[in-house]
């Protein structure tokens, strides 16, 4: 197997284990709503939060990561550029992150000072990594973004796919210096920081997972080029389209003007249309490919991407989005419903679709099924889709009782959390984690055992399904 | 629907114009430079806005003022007031000195990690309070009485320093270990933030409603 | 507007999107598999969201502009999914055609 393939694993495993890693640390943020001293004076809410946040956005980068790697020698049928600068920043990306996740939990906080922002962290949502760290990740990217670029040179062409996703590079790596400066400034702190998260999360980042998702259902379904292609510019007009100045609906009150609320919400309004096209595509796919995929889980976790992304960032999104609403609900556990939902259908089902893709090729399976990716699929969307109702119902309570009827004080926060909605939300969400929790650890079992058995039954026809 | 889309009647086996992937790539990329054009024309407005002094934003040294959050029947929401002399610790000081104080008061902010438990405008984690207007809570009444301070800004920084001693709810404030000095700057850095104008968010604050 | 409104007024706006979502679930199963009672149920559907909408504009304590996004929107949502199958069907058609 090519180098790119063999890092490829390499990062898929680093991000499922990272995806428990996230997954531990939410269910102890979790259980801090239900027991205020879990923990207390050891490991704080914060740092349970901060490794929780952190880890997601680490082990889905490093999912797309692998992913790129992947696909990589089959787009330009040669090795790599530069493939042994990525495998050596491999090892020093997962050091990297485990002497970060080391120095929250255990060091945690440090004076106010520059140094605490160079060597403990730097205290800004997913950015917390202590400057030293976030030089090593521009790093990684930068080399990433030349594995790209440059494999595309010394080949002499650009596929459409390659050429949308080397041009997202640019701004996917330029974004990432806003995780630098120290802002004074709390609005325009924010401002900025929302131009890396949200241009991430809502720009760069679909367009990456769009590439990603066109390779796999080019391999998945035999899927011709020209077609993916088609399909992926018609995303990026779409996304891009709606999602720059859908980058509007933080802005409506971080003390920016005013005429944010209206290009914010008019433009994130119609964020659901792109989306909605996704689920067609996804329904066509399934009706006139269904016969002839041999790869069952990664078709699957294929669908979740497009009615994930739909339902979590589209149908969720769009409860909260419009300003008059937004006032009321910002901040509350109705955002963090929405977030988990749009970042698990988004993003994390694509990757995992993309685990059992490397999985069938580098196992040399003939055909992927069996019982184990259908109870972690069904354990994994279960559970989250248990956590965000929960959320959702914990959040209008919130909305509900804190901010319409409370006036929005510390008395009315309290009042808010104490709100028997809002505990019921609280208890309901943590049973779905622990559900979520079992479809974690049923899919990593799944990943690491899939195919032992089959691989030595390659050459027998596979039992009808 | 697609920028520049003209239908073409489909003749005999002829592609229409909207199935052509460069029909689509020229408008993924004309499509972004438009957008990314407006998102930085309006970047260098609001830029302007929220800078120190700035239509929304007021000087640092709005902290030696009383501050106030008043609704305004012409816009139909909160804004702050800013009003009459008010400095904190009865000691005024100058827009330098305020500087500093903010610049002080976002490190701890920053090296504590405070946004992973609170929210600043509404921007963080959910856990605790949001802090946009918490230089205008009420409560730091009650923390007046049980720290013994004589001012709200007294009791805010004794809070601080040693909030797992004054913990008035179930969830409790973990000590960070925050000196005075970077006490009394955060302290600083709140009450500035309370002065600006975030489009009346929180809604109504202060003012809870009656009817559902 | 009222706390109770600002929920009922949310949740209206997520149900006109899920509709949506359904419609186009049930158009696309309903054109492959050429059946016209799910494709009659897609119009149900969509039916759904065209009175969610309707109540929203005649009903939800919001200014005009807004109402005319949600009605905007309407008509894009039913637009969406018989293009997007138009458009899927002709290039994989012509990719059949042309290779």
């Amino acid at each position: 197997m090519s180098r790119s393939k063999n890092l490829a694993v390499k990062y898929l495993v680093a991000a499922i284990l990272f995806f428990g890693v996230m997954t531990l640390s939410g269910l102890m943020s979790a259980a801090y709503y239900i027991q205020p001293d879990f923990l207390f004076g050891l490991i704080p809410f914060s740092i349970a939060k901060m490794l929780h946040i952190d880890t997601m956005i680490i082990w889905l980068l490093m999912g797309f990561m692998g992913a790129v790697y992947w696909f990589l020698p089959d787009e330009f049928e040669i090795e790599p550029a530069g493939i042994w600068a990525a495998e050596i920043l491999f090892w020093v990306f997962v050091s990297a992150v485990l002497v970060v996740a080391a120095t929250f939990v255990l060091v945690q906080w440090g004076a106010g000072t520059e140094t605490t922002l160079w060597l403990v962290q730097q205290g800004r949502k997913y950015v917390e990594a202590p400057r030293w760290a976030a030089i090593g990740v521009a790093l990684v990217m930068l080399v990433f973004a030349w594995n790209v670029v440059g494999t595309a040179l010394r080949a002499r062409r650009f596929t459409g796919i390659m050429a949308v996703m080397s041009v997202n590079m640019v701004p996917l790596v330029l974004l990432y210096l806003i995780a630098f400066p120290k802002i004074d400034n709390m609005a325009v702190d924010l401002y900025w920081w929302w131009w890396l998260v949200h241009l991430w999360v809502e720009a760069t980042w679909e367009i990456l997972i769009g590439c990603i998702m066109a390779l796999a259902v080019m391999k998945l379904l035999g899927t011709s080029r020209k077609i993916v292609e088609g399909w992926l510019y018609v995303e990026v007009s779409m996304v891009l389209g709606t999602g720059i100045l859908g980058l509007g609906h933080h802005y409506f009150w971080i003390g920016t003007p005013d005429y944010w609320l209206g290009i914010g919400g008019f433009f994130s309004a119609l964020e659901p249309l792109p989306l909605l096209g996704m689920v067609v595509h996804a329904v066509y796919d399934a009706g006139v490919h269904r016969m002839k995929t041999t790869n069952r889980p990664a078709f699957y976790w294929t669908l979740a991407e497009a009615f994930g992304n739909f339902l979590g960032g589209g149908v969720f999104g769009f409860m909260i989005t419009l300003p008059q609403l937004n006032l009321f609900a910002h901040g509350t556990q109705w955002t963090v419903s929405h977030g988990h939902f749009a970042f698990w259908g988004a993003y994390a089902c694509g990757v995992l679709s993309v685990c059992y893709i490397a999985l069938q090729e580098q196992r040399r399976l003939a055909v992927v099924n069996g019982r184990g990716w259908v109870w972690a699929f069904v354990l994994l969307n279960g559970g989250l889709i248990g956590m965000v109702g929960s959320l959702l119902v914990a959040g209008m309570a919130q909305t509900f009782f804190e901010r319409a009827i409370g006036g929005s004080t510390l008395e009315a926060f309290i009042a808010g959390q104490e709100n028997p909605w809002f505990v019921l939300g609280m208890y309901s969400r943590m049973f779905f984690g622990l559900i979520f929790t079992a479809g974690y650890l049923t899919l990593a079992w799944n990943l690491l055992a899939l195919g032992h058995r089959e691989a030595a039954a390659v050459a027998q026809p596979a039992p009808a399904e | 629907m697609p920028k520049g889309f003209i239908g073409k009647v489909r003749l005999g086996a002829r592609l229409m114009q909207y199935d052509d992937p460069k029909f689509w790539r020229a408008g993924a990329i004309s499509t972004t430079v438009v957008m990314a054009i407006a998102l930085g024309m309006l970047t260098v407005d609001s830029l302007e806005a929220i800078t120190p002094g700035g239509s929304h934003v007021p000087p640092y040294s709005v902290i030696n003022r009383h501050i106030g959050y008043v609704y305004n029947g012409r816009l139909g929401r909160d804004m702050p007031v800013i009003g009459a002399d008010e400095p904190l610790f009865g000691k005024p000081v100058t827009e330098t000195e305020a500087a500093a104080f903010m610049e002080r008061g976002k490190l701890v902010i920053q090296s504590r990690s405070c946004i992973n438990c609170h929210t600043f405008m509404g921007n963080g984690a959910y856990y605790a309070p949001d802090l946009t207007k918490a230089w205008l809570d009420p409560a730091w009444d009650t923390w007046m009485a049980i720290t013994g301070a004589d001012t709200k800004e007294e009791a805010m920084v004794r809070f601080l320093m040693a909030p797992e001693q004054y913990a008035t709810w179930l969830r409790k404030m973990p000590n960070l270990g925050i000196s005075r000095d970077e006490a009394v700057a955060t302290v600083a850095y709140l009450k500035w933030l309370s002065s600006i104008d975030t489009n009346g968010f929180p809604i109504h604050f202060g003012r809870p409603q009656t009817s559902r | 507007m009222t706390p109770g409104v600002l929920l009922v007024t949310s949740v209206s706006l997520g149900f006109m999107v899920l509709a949506a979502g359904a419609y186009a679930l049930l158009y696309g199963i309903g054109r492959f598999r050429n059946s016209r009672g799910l494709l009659v149920s897609a119009g149900f559907a969509y039916g759904a969201l065209v009175l969610d909408a309707a109540g929203l504009i005649l009903a939800a304590p919001l200014a005009l502009e807004w109402k005319l996004l949600i009605a905007g929107s309407a008509l894009a949502y039913l637009g969406i999914p018989p293009l997007t199958w138009r458009y899927l069907q002709h290039t994989h058609r012509e990719e059949r055609a042309h290779p």
